[in-house]
C-alpha cells in the first residue's frame, strides 16, 4: 500500500508539474531558510559548550552601585583567587586568574608576529582542558614557558616542532614553548586564545601583586565548581568576599555566571541578568518558524484550489472501498515525498549558501554533515512539515462525499475559499511585518550610524604601544614622525577615542554626595590629543603647554558636569584618590566614544605622559598621503622599538565596530525577509493560476460582451488587493507595537515613523502586481471563443 | 439477500419536500438479476446508492444478509459494502493516473490482500477479460467499451455478492453494449447476484424481473 502510495505520488507530481514545480519551489526556499537559520541558532546555543564539563565552569562577577546605579562586570581584582582557593576550596575543582585577551607582539628569531592570548594561573587548564598536540599541559607551572595554539604555532614555526624554543614577548620577556594546543573552539569565548602564558611571569614584570589591591578589578578570575555543588550556593556563599575585605566597595557583591549562560545572557541591568543575544536567537526562530508556516501555507492553498480536480478521484476511491484514513494516509505520503525531495533540494541550496551566511554574521560555520542532532532535527522537520502541510488538505479532501464528486455537483464556493483567504491574508500580514521590521531595523541603525560624535575620525590612525621605549622616548618619537609633511599631528592616549572602556572612581569634589559611589570613563592624553581629535571646546579652555600647571588639570564632558551637578565647573578642584587633587580647565561637549546605540556617559579627560599610554595617535595630511605617512610611521616606530611588531588601525573603522553586531542582525533580518517574501510570491502566483483557470470561462463570457483587457485584469488583481489591504490593516499595528518594543532599548533612537508603513505598503502593492500580472494578462489577453468552446 | 422496508428519502427546496424515494419496498433474493427502468429523475440512481450505502435515506428499514444497515453506523456500512458489493458507472471512473492493472488492483490494495494473491487475481481478471495486453495502458489510452470492462473486473476482482451497475452501457454503442450485458448474464448465471438500472428495454430483458420506478416509487414489478 505505502509503496503504491510514493508510486502513485511521483505519478502525480509528474502530471502537475507546475503544481509540483510550485510547491517544491517555495518549500525548498523555506526549508533550507530554516535549515540555515537552524544552524546559526544551533551555533548559538551551543557557544562554550564544547569544554568537557561545560556546566561546571563559570566566572566570577561583581555587581557594584556607583551612583545609584547597579553595573555588574566580569572584572575581578587578582586577590579574589586566592582567597576562593584557600577558604572556599571545598566548592572548586580549580579557580584560574586571567587576563583579558590581549594583542602582544611574539618574535622568534627574525619572525615577528601579534598574537591574541592571556595570560592565565596553571589552573585554567583543568578549566578549559584544551586537547594538546605536543609538550605538556603542566608547562604554565614554570613562569618561563607559554602555550601556544595549532594556528599561532604554525604562523610562527611554520612546520618545525616548536616544543622547547624560546620566543619573545612584548620585546622583552622570554619563554620557552612548553606545549601546543589545537584552537579553542570557534564558537567559545576563548577562541580568540592562541597563547596562554603564565601569570607570574606578568605579574612579577609588572609587579601586580606590589601595586594592586582589591579596588583594581583589572583581571577576570575562571572557575570550575566541585561535582556535586549548585553554582547559586556557592554564589550565596561568595557574594560578600569583596567587601568583608575591601571597604571602599561595601556594596560589591560577587556571584558566578555560569560558561553556558555567557554568550546568550550576557546583560545585566540593576544587578539582574536581563538575557542578551538570546533574544536574536528568539527573533530568528520566530522568523524560522514564520518562514516554515508561509511555505506550508502555500502547500495547503495549492492543494486545496487543486482539490476540484482529484474530487473525481476521491469519489471513485470511496466506492472502490477506501476509508477515509487510508485516504489521509494517500495524502500524508505525497507530502512527505514532497517535503523529503524539497529537504534534499533545500540541503543544497543550505549548502551552497553557506559562505553568504558566514559573511553576514561574521562566523565560520560548517554544513553539520556528519552530526547526529542536524540529521534527527532533519527527519523531525520533513514530519512536522508535511504533517502541518497536509493535516487541513488531507482532512478536507478526505471528507468529500462521494456521490456528490462523481456526480460534479461538489459546490466550490465552500469552506475552503475562506479558508484560502484567510491563509493568504496571514501570509501577506507575516510578509508586510517583515518589511516593515527590515525598515524600522535599517532606519535606526543608520540613524546611529549618522549620530554626530562631536569629533574627527578621518585619516586619524593608532598605533599600539609594545614596548616603553616609545613611551620613555616620545617627544623623540614625536618630531620624527611629525618630520614627514605627510603627517600633520601626532599624540599618545590610553584608550583610542572610538573605544573608550577604562573607568575609574574614587573621585571627590566638592558638593558631591557623600554616599555616592562615582565611576567615569578616564582618558589619558598628551597635548595636542584635543587637538587632533578636534573636540569642542564649550567652556574654558583645551590643555595648553603654556600652561606648566596643566600637569595637574583635567577636562570633563558635558554629562560630568550635570553628573558631578556643578553649575560652574570651569576652576573647580577635584580630588582623585591618591592620584591628586586636579583643576577642571575646561568642559568638552559630549562626544561618541563608544557603541552609538548607548547614551554618553560622565568622562574625564586627563593630561599623561606616563606608562598608560597604550597608543600613538597619528593625524595624516590628506587622503592622497596616506601611504606615505604609514611608511613613515613604520619606519619611526621601528627605529625606536627594533623588537616590536608594527600595526595600526583607522579611527573611523575601529568605530564601526561598535555596531557591527546590529548591521549583522539587519541584513540577516532583511534576507530572511526577503525569503518570507519570495515565498509568499510564489504562493500567490500558484493561486492566481488556479483562480484564473477556475475563472476561465467566465472570463470568456466576459470578454465575448466587450470587457476590456484592463477590466478583466481589475477583476483578476481585485481580489487579491482586498486580501492585501487586510492584511496590511492587520500587520500595521502589531508592526508599530513591536518597533516600538524593540527601539524601547535603545538610549538614541529613532521614532516609529509614517514613512516605513508607507514604503511598506507601496513596496508590496508592487511586488505582489508584479507576482499577479503574469496569470491575469494572460488570462485577460487570452481568446475568449478558445475558453468558451471547451465546454 | 436485501430488504428494503418503507424506505423514504427526501429533500428540502424552497421549504417543499421533495421526495426522491416514495414508500419504497423492495426485496431482492440471492441469484437474481434485477432491472430498474424508469425516467430520468424518478430515482434509479437514489435507489442505487442507497443500496450500495453511499447514500443516507430519511425513513425505513434496511437489511442486508439479515444485517440492519439502518441501525449500523457508517464505519460498519462502509465495511459491509467494501465486502459485499462490486459498484460499476455509466462514466466507468477509472482513476486516471492509474494503469489498468492498477485500477483493478486497486480495491484489493483497501482490503489489505498480500501481493501475491492481489497478482494472481488480478491477472485471471485480465485474463477473463482479454485485456492482458492492455494491462499497462492508462484509461485515455482504451476505448468506451474497454474502460467499462475494466469497471466491471475492478467492481468484480472482490468477488462481490451483488453488483450495482448504474446505467452500465448509458456511454457505449449497441454492440459494445450487448457485450456488456451478456457478461452481465453469464456473470449472473455463475452466481453473482446483479442490480442494474437502465433505460434500455433491451438490457433490461437481460434480467431475470424488472422494476419500474416513477418519483421514487415502485409503479410496476
Amino acid at each position: 500500500m505505502f509503496t503504491n502510495h510514493i508510486k502513485l505520488g511521483l505519478r502525480k507530481f509528474k502530471k502537475n508539474t507546475g503544481f509540483f514545480f510550485l510547491n517544491i519551489t517555495g518549500l525548498s526556499i523555506g526549508l533550507a531558510a530554516v535549515i540555515s537559520i537552524g544552524i546559526w541558532i544551533y551555533d548559538e546555543v551551543s557557544f562554550n559548550k564544547m569544554f568537557p564539563d561545560h556546566e561546571r565552569i563559570a566566572r566570577v562577577m561583581q555587581t557594584q552601585t556607583f551612583a545609584g546605579q547597579k553595573q555588574t562586570k566580569e572584572n575581578q581584582p587578582l586577590q579574589l583567587a586566592p582567597v576562593l582557593r584557600d577558604e572556599y576550596g571545598s566548592f572548586f575543582e580549580a579557580v584560574a586568574t586571567s587576563t583579558f585577551g590581549t594583542d602582544i607582539p611574539v618574535k622568534f628569531g627574525e619572525t615577528k608576529v601579534i598574537g591574541h592570548g592571556s595570560f592565565a594561573e596553571a589552573s585554567i587548564i583543568q578549566i578549559l582542558k584544551p586537547d594538546l598536540l605536543s609538550g605538556s599541559k603542566d608547562a604554565l607551572n614554570d613562569p618561563s614557558s607559554i602555550l601556544l595554539s595549532e594556528s599561532l604555532a604554525k604562523s610562527i614555526f611554520g612546520d618545525e616542532n616548536p616544543v622547547g624554543k624560546q620566543i619573545k614577548l612584548m620585546s622583552s620577556l622570554e619563554v620557552l614553548v612548553g606545549g601546543v594546543y589545537k584552537d579553542l573552539p570557534d564558537n567559545s569565548d576563548f577562541q580568540s586564545w592562541k597563547f596562554i602564558a603564565p601569570w607570574r611571569l606578568l605579574a612579577e614584570n609588572q609587579q601586580y601583586e606590589e601595586r594592586l589591591g582589591w579596588g583594581n578589578s583589572w583581571f577576570q578570575t575562571f572557575v570550575k565548581t566541585a561535582e556535586g555543588t549548585s553554582m547559586a550556593r556557592i554564589s550565596d556563599q561568595i557574594k560578600n568576599i569583596k567587601r568583608e575585605r575591601y571597604e571602599d566597595h561595601d556594596e560589591a557583591e560577587m556571584f558566578l555566571f555560569p560558561a553556558d549562560k555567557w554568550h546568550l545572557y550576557s546583560e545585566f541591568e540593576n544587578g539582574e541578568n536581563v538575557g542578551g543575544a538570546i533574544e536574536y536567537v528568539r527573533i530568528f526562530a520566530i522568523i524560522g518558524l514564520f518562514i516554515l508556516l508561509l511555505a506550508c501555507i502555500n502547500f495547503i492553498n495549492l492543494s486545496t484550489a487543486h482539490a476540484m480536480k482529484r474530487a473525481k478521484e476521491i469519489g471513485i476511491r470511496k466506492t472502490l472501498g477506501s476509508g477515509r484514513k487510508q485516504l489521509i494516509q494517500q495524502f500524508f505520503t505525497e507530502s512527505i515525498l514532497l517535503v523529503l525531495l524539497s529537504f534534499v533540494i533545500a540541503i543544497g541550496i543550505s549548502f551552497l549558501t553557506l559562505p553568504f551566511l558566514n559573511e553576514i554574521t561574521g562566523k565560520s560555520l560548517q554544513f553539520p554533515w556528519l552530526e547526529l542532532w542536524f540529521w534527527i532535527s532533519g527527519i523531525l522537520l520533513v514530519f512536522i512539515t508535511g504533517i502541518l502541510a497536509s493535516a487541513y488538505p488531507a482532512a478536507y479532501l478526505s471528507g468529500f462525499n462521494p456521490i456528490e464528486t462523481l456526480k460534479g455537483k461538489l459546490k466550490t464556493r465552500d469552506g475552503s475559499g475562506a479558508m484560502r483567504k484567510g491563509l493568504v491574508v496571514f501570509q501577506f500580514s507575516i510578509s508586510i511585518l517583515l518589511i516593515i521590521g527590515t525598515l524600522v531595523v535599517t532606519n535606526q541603525i543608520n540613524f546611529v550610524k549618522d549620530r554626530p560624535v562631536n569629533y574627527d575620525q578621518e585619516l586619524l590612525v593608532s598605533i599600539p604601544i609594545n614596548s616603553s621605549k616609545v613611551i620613555k622616548n616620545f617627544q623623540g618619537l614625536r618630531q620624527q614622525l611629525l618630520a614627514s609633511p605627510a603627517i600633520s599631528n601626532v599624540a599618545a592616549s590610553d584608550v583610542k577615542i572610538s573605544n573608550t572602556q577604562i573607568t575609574n572612581g574614587g573621585f571627590n569634589w566638592k558638593g558631591k554626595d557623600p554616599n555616592m559611589n562615582d565611576s567615569f570613563y578616564t582618558l589619558r592624553a598628551t597635548y595636542d590629543f584635543g587637538k587632533m581629535v578636534n573636540w569642542n571646546i564649550v567652556e574654558g579652555r583645551d590643555f595648553s603647554r603654556e600652561f606648566r600647571s596643566d600637569s595637574t588639570a583635567i577636562l570633563i564632558n558635558e554629562t560630568a558636569v550635570e553628573y558631578m551637578g556643578l553649575d560652574n565647573p570651569v576652576g573647580e578642584y577635584v580630588q582623585w584618590g591618591n592620584n591628586g587633587n586636579f583643576k577642571i580647565i575646561g568642559v568638552v561637549k559630549d562626544m561618541v566614544t563608544r557603541s552609538p546605540f548607548d547614551p554618553v556617559d560622565p568622562a574625564i579627560f586627563v593630561l599623561h605622559y606616563g606608562g598608560f599610554l597604550n597608543f600613538v595617535n597619528i593625524e595624516i595630511s590628506s587622503a592622497g598621503q596616506l601611504e606615505t605617512a604609514i611608511t613613515h610611521a613604520q619606519k619611526t616606530f621601528t627605529s625606536f622599538d627594533p623588537e616590536g611588531v608594527f600595526s595600526y588601525s583607522f579611527m573611523d573603522e575601529d568605530y564601526k565596530k561598535n555596531f557591527v553586531a546590529e548591521m549583522r542582525t539587519a541584513k540577516l533580518i532583511g534576507t530572511f525577509s526577503g525569503f518570507a517574501i519570495l515565498i509568499s510570491c510564489l504562493g500567490v502566483l500558484g493561486l492566481s493560476i488556479y483562480m484564473a483557470e477556475q475563472r476561465r470561462k467566465e472570463i470568456g463570457v466576459r470578454k465575448v460582451l466587450g470587457a476590456s483587457v484592463f477590466s478583466i485584469w481589475q477583476l483578476l488583481t481585485g481580489q487579491f488587493m482586498i486580501l492585501l489591504l487586510a492584511a496590511f490593516v492587520l500587520a500595521a499595528p502589531v508592526s508599530y507595537f513591536l518597533a516600538k518594543e524593540w527601539l524601547h532599548k535603545f538610549a538614541y533612537k529613532t521614532s516609529f515613523e509614517p514613512w516605513i508603513l508607507l514604503i511598506a505598503a507601496g513596496l508590496i502593492l508592487m511586488i505582489m502586481l508584479f507576482t499577479l500580472s503574469y496569470q491575469t494578462l494572460k488570462s485577460a489577453m487570452s481568446n475568449p471563443i478558445k475558453a468558451i468552446r471547451t465546454e | 439477500m436485501l430488504t428494503l422496508d418503507h424506505i423514504y428519502k427526501w429533500v428540502n427546496n424552497g421549504g417543499r419536500r421533495v421526495f426522491l424515494l416514495n414508500d419504497l419496498n423492495l426485496k431482492v433474493e440471492q441469484g437474481e438479476f434485477l432491472s430498474i427502468m424508469g425516467p430520468s429523475g424518478s430515482g434509479k440512481s437514489t435507489l442505487l446508492n442507497v443500496i450500495a450505502m453511499l447514500d443516507e435515506f430519511d425513513e425505513g428499514e434496511y437489511y442486508f444478509d439479515g444485517e440492519a444497515i439502518h441501525e449500523l453506523k457508517p464505519k460498519k456500512r462502509t465495511a459491509i459494502f467494501n465486502e459485499n458489493i462490486g459498484f460499476i458507472f455509466q462514466a466507468y471512473h477509472l482513476l486516471d493516473d492509474l494503469t489498468v492493472y492498477e485500477n483493478i488492483e486497486t480495491p484489493l490494495l483497501y482490503k489489505k490482500v498480500n501481493r501475491s494473491e492481489r497478482q494472481s487475481r488480478v491477472a485471471d481478471m485480465l485474463d477473463r477479460f482479454n485485456i492482458v495486453g492492455k494491462k499497462d495502458l492508462f484509461p485515455h489510452q482504451l476505448s468506451g467499451g474497454q474502460q467499462q470492462l475494466v469497471g466491471i473486473a475492478r467492481a468484480l476482482i472482490i468477488n462481490p455478492k451483488l453488483i450495482l451497475a448504474d446505467e452500465p452501457t448509458g456511454n457505449l454503442n449497441s454492440k459494445q453494449s450487448e457485450e456488456i450485458m451478456e457478461l452481465f448474464a453469464e456473470l449472473n448465471k455463475e452466481g453473482t447476484t446483479i442490480i442494474q438500472a437502465t433505460h434500455s428495454e433491451s438490457n433490461a430483458a437481460y434480467g431475470t424481473r424488472t422494476i419500474h420506478l416513477l418519483d421514487g416509487s415502485i409503479v410496476k414489478n
